[in-house]
């Protein structure tokens, strides 16, 4: 089973030799916020979406291919980011129930209010999540390019990071174009609709990245 | 009396030194880019041969001193420790929090129902391996209790705390991500720290009253969260099979 150790004064263990140059404590503490916003992100987009579904599709079934490819891609998302949170052992939102609640009633409020609204609170929603993923890459992308000067490189892992970010970041934007193309600017009020749901999103980013 | 130890609380916390820093909460954990070591080579010289005198002497300030001299320093080098007595209980709390890792190998199947070991089982072996890792020092842990009641450390003692819950939690393979995060962490704190104090007036061989404690509060751990997590799936399944219905009447939602 186990065994205890028998000597009392023994040093911590050292940490793996390693090649790559070792994070700042502000390069660590952005990863952590910028991960645990992206998980809280996705279940949300998840949330909205699955909520969503139901009411649109049976109003307009012509529209069931379309949110069910973007609610796979959303779930897509959300188990990555599940993955990282839990491997760089990063503590999720504490706002988890609160972020679960207000999505559902988001999703399923605008489903209600009509396929044009729905469409509306994409938008709003893949804007600001866009904007987000968008200042992330840029971020990554200066490291990339402050190590390249001393002959190093980000490392295998957050290479990996930036690749993944772009691609979400292009199927968010994605998700955008649909919801233009399906009428979004149509809703009534549109206005007033998306700019309550950027503020919304904004204010749960903001949060998120501290709690 | 009371302004004084208010002072030197303050001055305490202004001269921050290198090991404050060091320790406090980590983030982004990678193999990548792997922490820093929490304690210098001078420091845990000191620290771990004042640690094998606390047996005798306490997590006192003589225990600390004489570790100094053990390790080739002077008496004063005990001032690298601003903290004095706190840092010495700490630097137990961290290097067997750490060492868990290294220690804790888990058997392929269950020793008794013969199962695929569970993460409840391997929280069960961690736990109880990092309880056995107080052996040494358990007749004098009361004093360390006391340290780290004091106001100044309370708040470093509990993050302390936190991260073993969190390391327990890791090692045993969980891989929630959701709410339980924190429910299972704070749990599993209150779980460890009754445990331990009833390790202190432990007095049988191998500390097998204290395994029986832990057992009995895990159990009753495991009752009460099957039946909370029975009683949200049975909210959750009602409000769906609920608005279901309402669908199935036409009802537009």
């Amino acid at each position: 089973m186990s065994s205890a150790s028998e000597s009392i004064s023994q040093a911590p263990s050292k940490p793996l030799p390693s090649e790559n140059p070792s994070l700042t404590t502000e390069q660590r503490r952005y990863l952590e916020s910028a991960l645990r916003v992206n998980q809280a992100g996705e279940l949300a987009a998840v949330l909205i979406y699955g909520a969503q579904t139901p009411p649109i599709v049976r109003a307009h079934p012509h529209l069931r291919p379309l949110m069910k490819h973007m609610y796979d891609q959303e779930a897509g998302h959300f188990t990555k980011f599940n993955e990282l949170i839990s491997k760089h052992r990063i503590r999720p939102t504490a706002m988890y129930p609160v972020w679960t609640a207000a999505a559902t009633v988001l999703g399923w409020g605008t489903a209600i209010m009509g396929r044009e609204a729905a469409m509306a609170c994409t938008e709003a929603v893949e804007t600001e999540i866009g904007t987000h993923y968008n200042d992330q890459v840029r971020t990554l992308l200066d490291w990339q390019e402050n190590l390249k000067q001393n002959g190093q490189s980000l490392g295998p892992e957050l290479e990996e990071l930036l690749t993944d970010i772009r691609r979400i970041r292009d199927e968010e934007l994605e998700h955008l174009d649909h919801a233009v193309e399906h009428d979004a600017k149509e809703a009534q009020p549109y206005e007033v609709l998306t700019n309550v749901i950027r503020g919304g999103c904004r204010a749960a980013i903001w949060v998120s990245e501290r709690v | 009396m009371f302004i004084s130890r208010s002072l030197r609380a303050k001055a305490t916390q202004l001269r921050s030194s290198p090991l404050q820093i060091r320790n406090r909460r980590r983030s982004y954990y990678t193999v990548d880019h792997p922490d820093p070591t929490p304690f210098s080579e001078t420091e845990s010289a000191i620290l771990s041969s004042a640690l094998s005198r606390v047996p005798t002497h306490g997590f006192s300030q003589k225990a600390l001193k004489l570790g100094a001299r053990d390790a080739g320093y002077l008496d004063v080098s005990t001032n690298l420790f601003p903290r004095g007595t706190f840092d010495l209980v700490n630097y137990h709390l961290v290097t067997r929090r750490m060492a868990l890792k290294e220690e804790v190998q888990f058997p392929e199947l269950d020793t008794q129902s013969g199962n695929k070991l569970g993460v409840g089982a391997r929280v069960r072996i961690l736990a109880l391996a990092r309880l056995r890792a107080n052996k040494d020092i358990i007749g004098k842990w009361q004093d360390a209790i006391a340290i780290m009641a004091q106001p100044s450390y309370v708040s470093a003692s509990l993050s302390e705390l936190a991260r073993l819950s969190d390391e327990i939690w890791y090692l045993a393979g969980d891989k929630a991500v959701d709410a339980s995060w924190y429910t299972k962490r704070a749990t599993l704190s209150a779980i460890y720290s009754a445990a331990e104090l009833h390790q202190t007036q432990d007095q049988s061989p191998n500390f097998i009253e204290t395994e029986r404690f832990l057992d009995s509060r895990l159990e009753d751990l495991r009752k009460v969260s099957s039946l909370a997590g029975g009683f949200g799936g049975w909210v959750g399944y009602t409000a769906q099979s609920a608005v279901n219905v309402l669908r199935s009447k036409g009802v537009k939602i």
